[in-house]
């Protein structure tokens, strides 16, 4: 038996505010990538996902800084006044705010078209990069393992195309069944590369979930005007779950 | 530059809380969240049981995983080992606290992450942290590591075991745990799991 006097502090520390920003950074990495290759593929829907690019960024930029208990200390700014390329959140917040600023460009049409797309392209890889490597960094939780680091850009681009397919881009849905079914196989073989025990503590905390999620994303095999449901879904159900569940330490303590 | 670490030697400590509730007073640290705690365990059955007491708080690692994945530089580690942070550069990303693997940190609700300093504004005046100054069976020690003479230095040298929390992470902690009670060392919640499913 195990008790206490004061307690650990064990309990949750990212919410379903960061589970919500864990969707939209998907989307924002997502959307940016698709923009800038749009853009150096000389495609006419270019100006519309950069559109979104900057949108679906500037929401989830605002998201975290709302969702931040030190919003009104006002102490994001030394996010752009400190260099610390050990933590994926620094990319990450340097990757957003340089791909906003490329998309508002690129938007705008102020700027050589050519690198600003470039620009784009390399933030967005830093964008749908960081999220899964900022889980992945913490050795001491056993359920954010390696897998992370690629669950997550996979998941943010079937997240994207989900999007891109509802809004009737009929390009979108190939690309889509092939990257939901990468995140899929690898979240199928997620739980075997766990250790018993935290495989346990998945099962335990969001087995039922867990699967039906992955049920849920088989979907974007069947119709396609379910599809695009089915690979958003999915794909953001996954993303929410792994941040959530993942705030574990394990029994080593 | 000293090099500042920790002992509790476990087989003294009674779990009494007199240092986690010198460190609430001294830090004034707030409702529900703790700088330091104290783990009390069963383990074995009669006649072979063991209770251990395990006061636990941050353990100023040597090689800390919460100040890297700071993104403003908030979380840092000072020259004389204690790791500390900057409330002005926090932006309470949470980012520590998943990152360290003992529970040693919190959000303050001032909206900054907190965690025992060692009690930092204690060694500047000479003094020791509250924590140790106030333990009634003198268990806690404290010092300089890299002076042989200074109190740590001399438990770790005499102690009959020495345990560290999760050594296998690599974080090289500077609290030091000495002579455990169970033969196994410090215990682990997956061997009160253990027990139970026996």
């Amino acid at each position: 038996m195990t008790e206490f006097y004061g307690l650990p502090n064990a309990g949750e520390f990212w919410h379903w505010t960061n589970a919500l920003h864990f969707v939209l950074v998907g989307l924002a990495g997502g959307m940016a990538l698709l923009a800038a290759l749009l853009h150096l593929k000389g495609h006419e829907e270019a100006r519309r996902y950069t559109l979104l690019a900057l949108l679906f960024i500037a929401l989830d930029l605002f998201v975290l800084w709302a969702e931040s208990p030190a919003r009104f200390r006002f102490s994001h700014a030394w996010l752009f006044l400190s260099f610390q390329p050990a933590s994926p959140i620094w990319w990450g917040a340097w990757g957003l705010a340089l791909g906003f600023l490329a998309s508002g460009l690129l938007y705008l049409g102020r700027g050589p078209r050519k690198p600003l797309a470039w620009a784009l392209l390399l933030c967005s890889l830093v964008a749908l990069a960081y999220p899964g490597m900022a889980l992945a960094v913490n050795a001491g939780r056993p359920l954010w393992n390696a897998l992370m680091a690629g669950i997550f850009p996979l998941t943010a681009l079937a997240l994207t195309l989900g999007v891109a397919a509802l809004l009737r881009g009929v390009w979108a849905l190939y690309p889509l069944r092939l990257l939901l079914g990468a995140s899929l196989l690898l979240a199928f073989l997620y739980p075997l590369t766990l250790s018993p025990e935290a495989r346990g503590h998945l099962w335990e905390e969001g087995g039922i979930l867990y699967g039906l999620i992955l049920l849920l994303g088989l979907g974007v095999f069947w119709r396609e005007r379910l599809a695009p449901w089915a690979g958003f879904l999915a794909a953001a159900g996954l993303r929410a779950l792994l941040a959530m569940v993942g705030q574990w330490q394990g029994l080593g303590l | 530059m000293p090099r500042y670490a920790m002992a509790i030697d476990l087989s003294l400590c009674v779990g009494c809380a007199a240092c986690a509730v010198a460190c609430k007073m001294e830090n004034q640290v707030p409702p529900g969240v703790f700088n330091l705690w104290i783990r009390e365990r069963e383990v074995g059955a009669y006649p072979d049981l063991t209770v251990e007491f395990r006061p636990e708080q941050c353990l100023h690692c040597e090689n800390p995983p919460c100040v890297p994945v700071c993104p403003t530089g908030a979380s840092y580690q000072r020259e004389d080992g204690l790791v500390l942070v900057d409330p002005r550069r926090c932006i309470a990303c949470g980012a520590c606290i998943a990152a360290c693997p003992y529970d040693a940190r919190y959000l303050h609700p001032a909206g900054y992450v907190e965690k025992c300093t060692f009690c930092a504004h204690r060694l500047e005046r000479g003094q020791a942290p509250a924590c140790v100054a106030t333990c009634p069976t003198f268990c806690r020690t404290f010092g300089d590591l890299d002076d042989p003479e200074s109190p740590v230095s001399r438990a770790l040298r005499e102690a009959g075991r020495v345990d560290v929390l999760r050594p296998e992470l690599g974080t090289r902690p500077k609290l030091f745990y000495l002579n455990a009670p169970s033969k196994r060392g410090l215990t682990q919640e997956r061997q009160v799991k253990e027990v139970r499913h026996d």
